[in-house]
């Protein structure tokens, strides 16, 4: 199913979520009031306790220690509100940081389990095709020389209508459609470098460096790269379009709220 | 209200997404199976694969408590060449991406560290879980104080009952494994970079590592039907049968590769079975078929060779220091005794022992590297080293000084740990069942980071005319390449060895063969033969030895030159003190020139004075270890294969 574009804004989520959280605090009861020095501990919330230490245990709590949960449960929500009193939450590095990280979390969490439709992804395509583009692919000869002296020999001899032999190595002497990754992965990158210098012909080239020593290269084919339509590439383009969504949701949420402070920083 | 109205429509939002969920993982599937039909499989392998088996990332209990907040995304993003900021905040991006990656976190506890920092306090009931979740949100050194003394419980049994608990550990760990075989199954490019599903079993009885990452053949719909195994409780035969029964359930498979013998105390290779009896053929067998390779380097130190075993090879001592003082926490101090069932040189030649004895060889395992690093980044290189955990990642200027969480009083140093080395695959494919099946079959190398071609076929045949032709495809129709066996023929084995170095890397010292074999009277031998080595006219062997490559690299400034050394080595030998009927094992070492270790790096990048002892292991020759090729009678009676394919006919034929 589709859904329509605004169901995809982040301040949609933040309300979305804002109204969830309201709506189980109302079903919860009253929500607890830091300036309040009242503290009823219900049923459900005796519950949701056990629940949790069961969660964490692996069994249900007996019922002292479903009482000595209670207490501690009493215990920090009374020092919970004595420090907020004080104001100890500001300067905590720790909380500060965790509530920051919800925040984020919100902003970001439909982001992570939408399955986004194919028209979204053809323009996330469309839209970054440099991304998604098939590398470059090379067609050549190369003869391998210890030093630039015998290569530069070899080719005097080559151009004087001799026939082009190389010294000894294991690398391939003719390569055929290698991508650019794959020769650079067996060649090198200062030789791959080379070849993006060259033109395609017949010609062989002057002496060229790599991590071995010294090649002669002819640069037979050079395949400009292309974008495969987007049914080969889906996958790359989710992940592409779902790493980047959640980084812009973040981004964009935190801006919107931005947007409502005043800050001034003196220099 | 305005409110509530709001509220359901996101309600309904999440209800919709749950749904589409379900066609996710089928059509997930669909999408590898078309994408690794449309591999093209060589012939025979043509190109070797990089990679690392051994990475941890947040889910992984001690990575996690040392401060790594990236997990497997992030893991999986920089393997494949992405960019991602590391956890303290420094970018990184690796300058040639991986081919594969399994990611192996810690089985026990999957994720619980991560769940121990999130609960909320007042729920932890045990005090020594409280505790460590206070020291986690206090600051960085006491999360890492904190992991310190989890390592240490773990190694001496007595972890909190919430992290043993086997039911309390399905629940959680079941949600943790299914999204992370859907997250690995997402970044499966068949072709192109391939995630393969593993886990670390750390079975460490009493701080002696009995660790292995266990690696699967298979996608989400076999992998999901089981859970990793645990590995606080022993015998390994256990984690066998849970990968037998893993194979018979789903038809996938299962391999194991233990780590870091190094700091076993002498367990890891022992010649008797895991219960101290006698070791049996089935045993031996058993061991054999579930445990093809051994990681033989990475960050905590190299096991390929000690020179207390080896006194005549003067290149044994690498990667030793500080790792052979003692087991994983140093609990126990290592004898000169233990180092026997430590180092795989010797384990290979006790497995020859067993098998005179009992007619198979337990120990007839391939060698690869990887690299164990727990930031989630698999660097190996020593110019991008990451440290082994996020708490040494190198925005930490001095950590090639500090003491490590893992003994500290007794002498192990940050300078100790090495960068980490890689698992070189030679694959007909870059899939998960052609990476599978070529480690069952050995047909892998070890490096210490550097990425040299390394081939090494034997045969009886082979001469110097076969450089001119195709000597790749002779080496795979004439004789059997690295991880195979030869048949004892009554003639001398004779083998082509090929060594390129690392494009982007250092030149070649030496390429020497390592041969191990037992004589009639049972008498274990080793032979390290200088086989080809750069200028040899000048470089003349005197005493049976070659003399030292030379030394370009400059202190002052982390760096050296390609001036000495060679590009390739290449050499036809054939073995001189071949005797009929004594079965050996024959693996190359390739040496590089000497170039700076990172922790020579570090100290021109930060300007720390290293102290004497660091300095002198400041530079050093990095290596690549191939797996072996064995000589012996053939096998009584070939045994069915669960694997079927390519691997069984060639184990079958070997």
């Amino acid at each position: 199913m589709t859904l329509p574009r605004w169901t995809r804004e982040p301040m949609v989520h933040f309300l979305a979520a804002g109204a969830v959280l309201f709506a189980l605090f109302a079903w919860q009861g009253e929500p607890a009031d830091p300036a309040s020095r009242t503290i009823d501990v219900g049923l459900e919330d005796r519950a949701r306790l056990a629940l949790q230490y069961e969660r964490t245990m692996q069994r249900p709590p007996t019922d002292a220690e479903l009482d000595t949960l209670t207490e501690q449960y009493v215990r920090e929500e009374v020092l919970y509100r004595e420090a907020l009193r004080l104001g100890l939450d500001r300067d905590d590095a720790v909380v500060r940081k965790r509530m920051a990280n919800k925040m984020d979390f919100l902003a970001q969490s439909m982001a992570e389990t939408v399955e986004p439709s194919d028209e979204v992804l053809a323009t996330w395509l469309a839209d970054h095709p440099e991304r998604f583009a098939r590398e470059v692919r090379y067609g050549f000869d190369q003869r391998f020389f210890a030093d630039r002296a015998a290569a530069q020999a070899a080719l005097g001899r080559l151009r004087a209508g001799g026939a082009m032999e190389g010294e000894a190595i294991s690398l391939p002497p003719s390569v055929e459609g290698a991508s650019r990754s794959r020769a650079a992965e067996q060649f090198g990158e200062a030789f791959v470098g080379a070849l993006d210098a060259m033109e395609p012909g017949a010609d062989w080239s002057d002496p060229v460096a790599s991590g071995f020593g010294w090649h002669v290269v002819r640069l037979r084919t050079r395949e400009a790269g292309e974008v495969s339509p987007l049914a080969d590439l889906r996958e790359k383009v989710e992940n592409d379009w779902r790493a980047e969504t959640i980084a812009r949701r973040r981004d964009e949420a935190y801006a919107l709220l931005r947007d409502a402070y005043t800050v001034t920083v003196a220099r | 209200m305005a409110g509530s109205k709001t509220g359901v429509v996101g309600l309904a939002l999440v209800a919709s997404l749950a749904l589409a969920g379900c066609d996710g993982a089928e059509r997930e599937a669909q999408r590898a199976a078309d994408a690794e039909a449309a591999v093209e499989i060589a012939e025979f392998p043509q190109q070797v694969l990089w990679g690392d088996t051994h990475l941890h990332t947040d889910n992984s209990i001690d990575a996690f408590g040392f401060g790594t907040r990236l997990g497997p995304e992030e893991a999986l993003k920089f393997a494949r060449g992405d960019e991602v900021t590391s956890s303290t905040g420094v970018k990184a991006k690796l300058s040639r991406p991986l081919d594969f990656l399994v990611i192996a976190d810690h089985s026990d506890g999957l994720g619980a560290m991560r769940r121990l920092y999130d609960a909320p306090r007042l729920l932890i009931r045990d005090p020594t879980l409280r505790r460590w979740h206070d020291m986690m949100h206090e600051s960085p050194e006491q999360s890492q104080r904190a992991v310190a003394e989890l390592i240490d419980a773990a190694a001496t049994d007595s972890l909190p009952e919430a992290f043993r608990d086997p039911e309390g550990r399905e629940e959680n760990m079941r949600e943790i494994w299914d999204a992370h075989l859907r997250l690995i199954d997402r970044y499966y490019q068949p072709g192109e970079f391939t995630p393969l599903a593993g886990f670390e079993y750390t079975l460490m009885p009493g701080g002696n590592n009995l660790h292995r990452v266990v690696m699967f053949r298979d996608g989400y719909a076999r992998t999901s039907q089981v859970l990793p195994y645990p590995g606080l409780q022993g015998p390994v035969d256990d984690l066998w049968d849970y990968m037998d029964a893993y194979e018979e359930a789903t038809g996938g498979g299962a391999l194991a590769i233990p780590h870091n013998s190094n700091l076993s105390n002498g367990l890891m290779f022992e010649l008797t079975d895991s219960q101290g009896g006698p070791m049996s053929a089935d045993y031996a067998r058993r061991r054999a078929m579930r445990e093809p390779v051994v990681e033989a380097t990475q960050i905590k130190g190299d096991s390929e060779s000690h020179p207390f075993l080896s006194p005549n090879d003067e290149f044994a001592s690498f990667g030793d220091a500080g790792w052979e003082l003692g087991n994983l926490p140093l609990t126990e101090r290592k004898a000169d005794t233990m180092l026997a069932g430590e180092y795989l040189r010797e384990a290979l030649k006790r497995g020859l022992s067993i098998e005179q004895r009992t007619g198979v060889n337990p120990y007839a395992f391939g060698m690869i590297g990887s690299t164990d690093s727990h930031t989630s980044l698999a660097t190996a290189d020593e110019d991008n080293f990451f440290g082994k955990h996020t708490g040494n990642e190198p925005a930490i200027e001095d950590r090639a000084l500090e003491p490590q969480d893992l003994g500290t009083e007794v002498g192990r140093f940050g300078w100790h740990y090495m960068a980490g080395g890689y698992a070189a695959v030679w694959a007909r494919a870059n899939t998960r069942a052609e990476i599978f099946d070529a480690m069952m079959r050995r047909e892998v190398y070890a490096t210490t980071g550097p990425r040299m071609t390394v081939r090494l076929f034997g045969g009886f045949d082979f001469t110097e005319e076969d450089w001119r032709g195709d000597w790749v495809g002779a080496g795979y129709t004439r004789g059997v390449p690295m991880g195979g066996k030869l048949v004892d023929q009554g003639k001398a084995p004779t083998f082509l060895i090929s060594a390129l170095k690392d494009p982007e890397g250092a030149h070649l010292d030496r390429v020497q063969i390592v041969k191990g074999w037992i004589t009639a009277d049972g008498v274990l031998h080793e032979k390290v033969h200088d086989v080809v080595w750069s200028d040899m006219d000048e470089r003349r062997m005197t005493g049976g030895k070659v003399p030292a490559v030379g030394d370009t690299v400059d202190r002052e400034t982390a760096t050296y030159a390609n001036t000495i050394g060679a590009p390739e080595l290449r050499a036809v030998w054939t073995d001189p003190d071949y005797r009929e009927g004594e079965s050996a094992f024959y693996y190359v070492r390739v040496l590089e020139i000497p170039t700076p270790r990172w922790t020579l790096y570090d100290a021109v990048r930060f300007g720390i004075e290293l102290p004497a002892e660091a300095m002198a292991d400041a530079v050093a020759q990095e290596r690549a270890y191939t797996s072996p090729i064995w000589l012996g009678p053939a096998d009584p009676a070939p045994r069915a294969e669960r694997q079927a394919g390519w691997f069984a006919r060639a184990w079958l034929r070997g």
